[in-house]
């Protein structure tokens, strides 16, 4: 499980960035590419970090903004040999601490400190079955869109059990709330027992990253049992025959590693994937990553509009994906997009593509 | 600065720019540094930063800082070697990578102007859907700008085929320090024999004639096939005979760079990333030098046959058995892919600081001018780490050379120490029929000092700047003043 550091522990990493200068995290960061401040980009903030340690500079509203408003999608992390997102995380602690924090991330922290979740709850899918699975905040919130990845994971002989649970707490810690996060992780543990469970199947590819990384535990994202499955049974799925690019959501692909089941599916679904420039370990983020779609919905949606640009420039007007986050985020910036460019791009989940080819 | 003009022009500032315009702390700071060996808690914070969108706006920001007599210091990719993007003296950081446009992409006349703060990278994809590419290629692309290849005339891999960015460059939009924009340079002809030559003046200019905002360079098309080979030289002099016969016998070569011994660990990161093991040399290796060969497959093929044998038969050299060492060093050279999560630079700058002084010399003295380099870095305290030879001109042997050190960088004593080395360096550049830099420029390191190169000649140059920029806004101090080495003009007489 990775240890929670404060920002002077990052000293060497910090000063190692400001005398190294590269610049390679800078040019591709999402964030980067909107706001144009080098501040915005991870090489401009190793500067400001710096600044907070050697104390000429202090936590502010200004700063909180700015931090608030990194995806936390670990691009620049891949370019790099450093540790930049516990890094950014542990400035965004220093603000927290220093009595700077966004309203919005406050209510979430303490929306799911006292109902222990981020958002409504609308499915109730808790089960018996023959392997565990923890189905996290976003798809709790989307009865659709579980009940479609269920049936999907049902037809192919995978037979969830789902129990109480309670939020992952990744926004508590992205976000800087450090002792609230150890509330939070003390709270999930009361509550999932199952998961003892020698492997645990999740959803969302955040609540996946966090599992492991924070908790521990066991766990495998759900579509790569998905393609375990449809290995053993060539012919299971028909063809679907279309063209299409698939975007790799970040905590899945860059932080996770799963890169190639997502693509083995589609291909088996006889979908023509056309890969997008940037992909895999250098996926660009959806725009929806590290809470800035709750501080800044139209840093997010430029972010996102960017991201569809990216499928439009490959020629492709389907966009595959597998995360209940970046799902939404692409579909509405490709609606806000087709009036600027004439074309609008259709975002298709993989599990509803599945849930048509499995029929 | 003087606050009160500072903040009345950062009013002004704001009407123009409105958010691109800031007088924050936080911003401040995510400006106060470049690649440059300073302190490692020493910062140069400008007053304010801006993000100018086209050259209109540069020459309402221009407008702003000659009435109030405010520096205007040009910032792209931050990755220069001699602090020319610092703001030594405060004033208005101009952050150019909002000008970042193609305006076009001209296939019939292999040409493409854009915008000054696109980066190398970023406008070399864009080529490569039309069959092109741009052959100025530093290492620095992924940051580097179009504009801050000409300012600071840095290094190019490809240049013995195609030279340096002044071989590319058609014509540039710059707005002077008058607050004017204006064209200069040959529009989309290669040449010109009409008039001064203004387009040269601002390659290596580094912002201290005023800010370029567009440029048109000569593109050219993508090859089919490229091939690295590596040959292990015994004398550092070989590599450069041994180019020039290669050269001489009619073979293209596409990029050429001798590294001594020392150098080559430092360019081999991802080779021990990849294969666990160190890059083995014959003990009596003096230096390597590294090839490439881009064209048709045929020719490539052939280019490569001809060379080895040309350098195994004549110059006794070896050809890198492992070819994993080469494609290792490319990687660090030109394709700057490395592992994901294992970028080089960082973990080879975590105690200390690389720095270089960048001297070219004439070709028959290398020899000569790597024996003073270990003498003249022990003498400093200046940890090794080895020279490359750069050949920077078209179809010729050229030595544009990275002396270069790992910089104690822990006080302010120990990186004065790397500058007395720099000083010691350029005098033995010039003593060898030399001179100072070749790819950092002079920044705020060699002002002054450069006397000794140019003689006379610095106060003509001095005089071309008061043409441009009268009030001494654009970039003031560079090029003409050191806040590193002092120079008593009576020393060299």
């Amino acid at each position: 499980m990775t240890e929670r550091k404060r920002l002077e522990d990052y000293a060497e990493d910090i000063y190692t960035c400001n005398r190294t200068r590269c610049g390679f995290c800078r040019e591709q960061c999402p964030v980067y590419h909107v706001m144009a401040y080098e501040t915005y980009s991870c090489r401009g903030k190793m500067l400001v970090g710096r600044g907070l340690i050697e104390k000429t500079l202090s936590p502010s509203e200004e700063m909180t903004q700015i931090l608030d408003r990194c995806l936390h999608c670990g691009l620049c992390q891949a370019r790099c040999a450093l540790h930049n997102l516990d890094i950014i995380t542990s400035m965004r602690r220093e603000m927290v601490q220093g009595g700077f924090s966004t309203p919005v991330h406050r209510e979430n922290v303490q929306r799911i400190l006292t109902e222990g979740r981020l958002l409504d709850a609308r499915a109730a899918p808790e089960r018996q079955g023959q392997i565990s699975l923890y189905v996290g905040c976003v798809y709790r919130s989307k009865p659709r869109e579980l009940a479609t990845a269920l049936s999907v994971l049902e037809r192919l002989d995978i037979h969830p059990l789902i129990g109480d649970e309670t939020c992952c707490g990744y926004i508590v810690d992205a976000t800087g709330f450090d002792k609230e996060f150890e509330e939070v992780q003390e709270q999930f543990k009361r509550t999932y027992q199952q998961f003892q469970a020698p492997e645990i199947l999740t959803l969302c590819p955040t609540c996946t990253i966090t599992l492991r990384e924070k908790y521990g535990l066991p766990v495998k994202h759900a579509i790569v049992a998905v393609a375990e499955q449809l290995r053993k049974r060539p012919g299971a799925v028909k063809r679907l025959g279309f063209r299409a690019t698939y975007h790799d959501p970040c905590h899945l692909g860059r932080m996770l590693g799963v890169f190639e089941e997502p693509r083995e599916i589609l291909h088996q679904l006889g979908i023509e994937l056309v890969e997008m420039e940037n992909n895999r370990y250098f996926s660009i983020c959806c725009g929806g990553g590290g809470g800035v779609n709750a501080v800044d919905q139209d840093l997010s949606i430029e972010i996102a509009k960017n991201r569809v640009r990216d499928a439009i420039r490959m020629g492709v007007e389907i966009i595959t994906t597998v995360c209940p986050t970046c799902e939404p985020t692409l579909l509405r910036a490709a609606a806000r997009l087709a009036p600027e460019v004439g074309t609008f791009v259709d975002v298709q989940g993989l599990w509803d593509l599945l849930d048509k080819a499995l029929q | 600065m003087d606050a009160e003009q500072v903040h009345k022009a950062f009013g002004e500032l704001r009407e123009i720019l409105g958010h691109r315009a800031s007088t924050s702390p936080v911003h401040r700071m995510a400006y106060s540094r470049d690649w440059s060996p300073r302190h490692r808690q020493m910062n140069d914070l400008p007053d304010i930063v801006v993000i100018p969108r086209d050259t209109q706006e540069m020459v309402r920001i221009t407008k702003v800082a000659y009435r109030h007599g405010i520096p205007l210091v040009p910032f792209a990719g931050g990755t220069g070697m001699g602090g020319g993007a610092v703001a030594w003296n405060g004033g208005i950081m101009v952050e150019t990578k909002g000008l970042n446009h193609i305006l076009e992409i001209d296939d019939q006349n292999m040409t493409a102007t854009v915008q000054s703060g696109i980066t190398i990278e970023v406008l070399n994809s864009e080529l490569a859907r039309h069959r092109l590419w741009l052959p100025h290629q530093p290492e620095s692309k992924r940051a580097c700008t179009i504009g801050a290849c000409i300012g600071c005339d840095n290094d190019s891999t490809f240049g013995i085929r195609y030279g340096k960015i002044r071989d590319c460059l058609l014509n540039a939009v710059i707005v002077t320090g008058r607050a004017e924009a204006i064209r200069v340079g040959q529009r989309k002809a290669s040449f010109s024999s009409t008039g001064y030559k203004v387009l040269d003046l601002l390659i290596a200019s580094e912002g201290t004639l005023g800010t370029i905002t567009e440029a048109t360079l000569r593109v050219v098309p993508l090859p089919e096939a490229r091939e690295v080979r590596g040959y292990v030289c015994r004398r550092l002099n070989d590599t450069a005979k041994g180019l020039e016969r290669l050269l001489g016998s009619g073979l293209a070569i596409e990029s050429a760079h001798a590294n001594c011994r020392n150098r080559l660990h430092f360019y081999t990161h991802s080779y021990r990333e990849k294969y666990g093991r160190e890059p083995q040399l014959p003990e009596w290796a003096d230096a390597i030098l590294f090839l490439s060969f881009a064209g048709d497959s045929d020719i490539v093929a052939f280019n490569v046959d001809k060379a080895s044998r040309i350098m195994v038969d004549e110059f006794k050299a070896e050809p890198v058995s492992e070819q994993e060492l080469v494609e290792g060093w490319w990687d660090s050279k030109h394709r700057l892919e490395f592992i994901p999560f294992k970028q080089k630079w960082p973990d080879s700058q975590r105690q200390k600081k690389f720095g270089a002084a960048d001297l070219g010399l004439p070709i028959g003295r290398l020899e000569e001018g790597y024996h003073r380099y270990l003498e003249i870095a022990k003498k400093w305290d200046q940890e090794i780490l080895g020279m490359t030879i750069y050949n920077e001109s078209p179809n010729k042997a050229t030595a544009s050379i990275s002396f270069a050190v790992f910089v104690d960088d822990s006080s302010q004593d120990t990186v004065r120490k790397f500058y007395q080395y720099v000083r010691e360096m350029s005098e033995m550049a010039i003593e060898l029929d030399g001179t100072m830099s070749t790819y950092i420029g002079d920044g705020d390191r060699l002002g002054g000092f450069n006397q000794l190169e140019h003689g006379p000649g610095l106060k003509y140059m001095r005089r071309i700047k008061r043409i441009f920029d009268p009030k001494n806004i654009m970039n003031p101090g560079k090029k003409f003043r050191s806040r590193w080495i002092e120079y008593d003009q009576g020393e060299h007489r």
